[in-house]
């Protein structure tokens, strides 16, 4: 038995004026007398709907339809704060004349994306600094004065060297065993036109980075993602008659293209839903007398539009994939873990 | 000044169980089970997979304090099984959901790739800096707002 439709009310989660109504998913047994609703992976399996819609270098789109909004909003969380990556953590300054601050330079630091595979490092357990588990880089930059500028130049950048600190001027210094293992994809920043400081002549970083593997949850640096949302799709029924002089008005209060007019049997204009999808549920709609009881809107609790944008080293698709497997690591643990009770011994686990 | 380290919402402390269950005395085959440095990500998904198992009569979660980094678990069952058990099925039927999903998400993005191969034409970018994967076919062909260099 097929996933009911679209239309189907249980699926719907009901767009009022001033609430929403329906929220929560009732598709489980005991709550309909008669039906069984409990888990079956074959039903599961044959109604789960992957779809991508767009995907390029940086982002994608796509749809997920069947699961429940816990399974999302766990995928979500965890390609938020739970898929690893690797920025840089620990700053030492040897020369630091510019206007600023230590402790801020280093903040901006931290936040600069690096293109580094996290599956090639490993997480760094304790105090030692090992080739397995940092990536060093150097910022070297000394401001001069340009002597073949025009007299008479404001621009700081044609009338000073360096007087913008890149991020493209980090350099990497390979350690160990780096070289070989990075040969392909060097270790930079995936942008390198951040803007990290400015400076004047006489002015001079220089500084030794040390960037480390670690986790979104503690610290916002490492999260993978510039960021990974969801949103439901939305449904727009059309329940009652709209009079034709109206029906310009009707399709301003939705987004452009979501409603169409074509002309029906009779010969008259109607309004039909062209693309639901485009709508932002604006609910100008039932703003205005005329039409507030001749639509619908509601929004299908199971189908997600998600958009995933990459930060650095994962492409789209992998990082998806990654966050499964992540996924997959903490339940697990839980379920050795109940196992165990189960049986009356002591588990040793590792949550870290 | 006061806030706790970070790692410490999400590593054991040393010698911590990371599960502990508490049985219920006054109603039959309850039980309440905490589930320490975890939080929403998991919580929800046990609730949701335990409310969709028919032998259960009763299944939430709660964080009681969103400065203390545990959920506490309350499943009662109708006396086919034990609220453990009922767990680990729990955890079992989502480990099976999410194989089920990454499958279908290698299947769906390695479709793209092959399409993808079929009928591109040169990126008229050029090649991309760095990133693993952003040299995959489909992936460099595509360009858009998020896609900066």
């Amino acid at each position: 038995m097929a996933l009911s439709s679209i239309e189907d009310a249980r699926r719907h989660v009901r767009i009022h004026a001033e609430r929403v109504g329906h929220v929560s998913s009732t598709d489980f047994p005991g709550y309909y007398p008669g039906e069984d609703h409990s888990w079956n992976l074959k039903y599961f399996t044959k109604n789960l709907l992957v779809k991508i819609q767009r995907v390029s270098a940086r982002s994608c789109e796509f749809d997920l339809v069947g699961v429940d909004a816990s399974i999302a909003n766990a995928l979500r969380r965890i390609l938020i704060a739970d898929v690893p990556m690797i920025a840089i953590e620990h700053v030492y300054v040897w020369n630091n004349t510019s206007v600023i601050h230590d402790e801020v330079l280093a903040h901006r630091l931290g936040l600069v994306p690096l293109n580094v595979d996290p599956s090639l490092i490993e997480m760094k357990e304790d105090e030692v600094a090992t080739d397995r588990n940092t990536i060093v880089f150097r910022l070297h930059v000394a401001c001069g004065r340009n002597k073949d500028a025009a007299k008479g130049e404001t621009v700081p950048q044609k009338m000073y060297i360096n007087s913008d600190v890149l991020s493209s001027q980090l350099e990497w210094q390979p350690a160990g065993e780096q070289e070989a293992i990075f040969q392909d994809n060097p270790p930079a920043p995936t942008n390198p036109n951040i803007l990290l400081a400015k400076l004047r002549p006489g002015q001079e970083i220089e500084m030794d980075l040390h960037a480390i593997k670690g986790i979104g949850s503690e610290h916002a640096k490492w999260s993978p993602v510039a960021t990974a949302s969801y949103r439901l799709h939305p449904h727009i029924r059309i329940t009652g008659h709209i009079a034709p002089p109206s029906i310009p008005k009707f399709v301003s209060c939705f987004s452009p293209g979501v409603i169409g007019v074509r002309t029906n049997a009779q010969g008259r204009d109607e309004p039909y839903v062209a693309a639901a999808r485009q709508e932002g549920m604006s609910r100008e709609v039932l703003r205005h007398e005329e039409f507030r009881d001749k639509v619908e809107l509601s929004r299908i609790r199971d189908w997600f539009i998600f958009n995933i944008q990459s930060e650095g080293p994962y492409a789209p698709e992998r990082l998806l994939v990654e966050a499964i497997s992540v996924m997959r690591d903490k339940i697990s643990v839980v379920r050795r873990a109940a196992a165990a009770l189960e049986v009356g011994t002591e588990v040793d686990i590792d949550m870290g | 000044m006061n806030a706790p380290n970070r790692h410490e919402l999400f590593v054991l402390e040393d010698g911590e169980k990371g599960v502990e269950v508490i049985e219920d005395t006054k109603i039959p085959n309850a039980a309440t089970i905490k589930i320490f440095k975890q939080d929403h990500t998991l919580g929800n998904m046990l609730r949701s997979q335990l409310l969709a198992t028919p032998s259960i009569l009763f299944a939430g979660y709660k964080v009681p304090h969103p400065l203390e980094p545990y959920f506490i678990l309350k499943i009662q069952t109708d006396g086919s099984i034990t609220p453990t058990e009922a767990l680990e099925q729990a955890g079992n039927s989502l480990l099976k959901l999410i194989s089920d999903l990454q499958a279908k998400f290698k299947a769906e993005f390695s479709y793209k790739d092959v399409e993808g191969a079929d009928g591109m034409q040169e990126d008229p970018y050029g090649t991309l800096q760095g990133g693993v994967g952003a040299t995959s076919a489909w992936a460099a062909s595509v360009r858009d707002y998020a896609d900066y260099t």
